[in-house]
């Protein structure tokens, strides 16, 4: 039985393992199509995508969109778990839910009322448009994020700092802020990969003008399945797992998620 | 450092909430003209009529609703998506469990690398993963050449562009969620109990359905609310791994705002979705939360 459960767990852990195997390996087959196991070694898809001005663009669309959201999220973030976590007040359980809602609704309705809000007000600036999407759907991160980094700190710093004569503003900047900055930093680096990654919301309030990467692979898959897309795809596996790799160099993955 | 005493001193600092209220002002600013209001033109837009020339008339008629929930077609389509969810949130239960039992039941080394395994596809974005499944389970894919070289069929199955290639996307996509939830509430069943039963002669199926099992409920209830809900407004997968050929709520809401341009079905169609969605997740409050 339990060696039964263990097999399962496995076979389990090759599904979740395949896309990124046939992925990675086809990205570097000479066939035309992505063949698996690859068929011989060739960088040519990866030379392909580089010539490609359109995948450039959306490359830098999509870091642009990423920046900003994680900026924004950030301070609109760290401000309203400062709120929720520090002091106490009527009614905050239901505050609770409501800054938490954008994770229950669908992001895809979020995507669509955005769009109805952007048609009505007439919005012609797509990469602003975006940038709140995706602050929308990853600020409820950051508010949990840094909740727990705020819930995890010693109130007797702050009656240290504030019977030494520090002001309010000078024990949020030199005390609280930097006792906080795991949390800080990891809600950064998840925002930015939710940010560069997403695309459901992307979709809808992209414009021909304004792609996202993620947006520019699904409109291409639509035309053709050839090994540049799983070039592509590699090299954004790759810059994800690399800022996870930061992170857990930086603080630890189990103290940036307050485990 | 008692826990009595931070609590005090953090409501100490502020009995009135105006200090909290200053520092809930933006995000309340962002969600009331990003959340409420966009919510709330779809909602208004679920009331208006269908033109085809100006392809909305201004005012308020439920015909949207009825049309919907006595159209056949409709029916069948929310049908659809209900059984998709209700079917990937199962297989996921069903993958999801004996990977969970064995991260919680391995040494920290081997249960970190598991961990890492189980959560690294969540870095791989939505598009990507479906692309993957594109070119594993196409017709000219993956498994289907394999399988003709290998001599064992004579022509390509036929799992592209239909419910089961979608189903199994979505299940790749949930999966992590689910066993992440499961992991949870398992870690922190007492060890104890099980090598008391153990000890009792308790064989290993008997351990998993009376001890693990029972324990392990809010857990399987919350990564079911989660995957449910997730997998009735998964958008991408369906519509790339369902080739045009499975349509579902969410594929349909796309073509009627995007395609079809037809607003106000558009957005009756989501606010019956967002409903939904909100039903599973009150009753999943009301059912466990409350304890």
């Amino acid at each position: 039985m339990l060696r039964l459960v263990d097999a399962l767990a496995w076979l389990v852990i090759l599904f979740l393992m395949a896309p990124l195997i046939i992925i990675v390996g086809g990205s570097f087959t000479v066939t035309p199509y992505v063949a698996f196991p690859p068929v011989g070694f060739t960088l040519r898809w990866y030379d392909q995508l580089m010539h490609r001005q359109d995948f450039l663009d959306a490359f830098l669309t999509s870091l642009a969109i990423a920046v900003l959201t994680t900026c924004i999220g950030l301070v609109l973030g760290t401000l309203a778990a400062m709120g929720m976590h520090r002091h106490a007040f009527p009614g905050k359980q239901a505050v609770e839910g409501f800054l938490a809602s954008p994770l229950i609704l669908p992001t895809l309705v979020s995507g669509i009322a955005l769009l109805q809000l952007y048609y009505y007000i007439d919005l012609n600036a797509a990469l602003i448009g975006l940038v709140i999407g995706h602050v929308l759907i990853t600020v409820p991160y950051v508010i949990r994020t840094v909740g727990a980094g705020l819930l995890g700190l010693d109130p007797a710093l702050e009656e240290a700092a504030s019977s030494l004569g520090a002001g309010p503003m000078r024990i949020l900047w030199r005390v609280i802020l930097p006792a906080i900055s795991p949390s800080i930093v990891a809600s950064s680096i998840f925002v930015f990969i939710m940010s560069f990654d997403q695309a459901t919301v992307s979709i809808f309030l992209a414009t021909p003008d304004v792609v996202p990467l993620p947006v520019r692979i699904y409109t291409y898959i639509d035309l053709a399945i050839d090994p540049m897309i799983a070039a592509v795809s590699t090299l954004m596996i790759g810059f994800s797992f690399i800022l996870v790799a930061v992170l857990q160099k930086l603080i630890g993955l189990e103290a940036a998620f307050g485990g | 450092m008692t826990p009595g005493r931070s609590a005090a001193d953090r409501v100490r600092h502020d009995r009135t909430g105006r200090a909290a209220a200053l520092y809930l002002a933006p995000i309340t600013v962002f969600y009331l003209l990003f959340l409420v209001l966009p919510y709330g033109l779809v909602l208004r837009m679920s009331f208006y009529r269908f033109s085809a020339t100006t392809m909305y008339v201004p005012g308020f008629t439920l015909a949207n609703y009825a049309a919907i929930t006595t159209d056949p077609f409709y029916l069948t389509l929310l049908g659809r998506t209900l059984w998709l969810g209700f079917l990937v949130t199962v297989l996921c239960l069903l993958l999801g469990y004996p990977l969970a039992l064995k991260i919680s039941r391995s040494g920290q080394r081997t249960k970190t690398i598991l961990l890492v395994l189980t959560l690294s596809p969540l870095l791989i974005n939505l598009i990507v993963r479906s692309y993957a499944w594109l070119v594993l389970m196409g017709e000219n894919g993956v498994i289907n050449q394999r399988l003709l070289d290998l001599g064992v069929i004579a022509a390509p199955l036929p799992i592209n562009n239909n419910m089961i290639s979608v189903t199994v996307g979505l299940v790749h996509i949930s999966l992590p969620l689910m066993v992440i939830s499961l992991v949870s509430v398992l870690d922190r069943i007492d060890p104890r109990l099980t090598e008391a039963a153990e000890s009792l002669g308790a064989a290993p199926g008997r351990i998993i359905g009376r001890i693990l099992l029972p324990l392990s409920l809010p857990g399987i209830a919350a990564g079911a609310t989660l995957v449910f809900c997730f997998t009735i407004s998964a958008f991408i997968t369906p519509a790339l791994l369902g080739g045009n050929r499975v349509s579902t709520l969410s594929t349909m809401i796309y073509s009627k705002f995007i395609a079809a341009l037809n607003w106000p079905v558009g957005a009756t169609l989501v606010c019956i979705l967002t409903v939904v969605t909100l039903l599973v997740v009150q009753l999943h409050t009301r059912l466990f939360r409350e304890r």
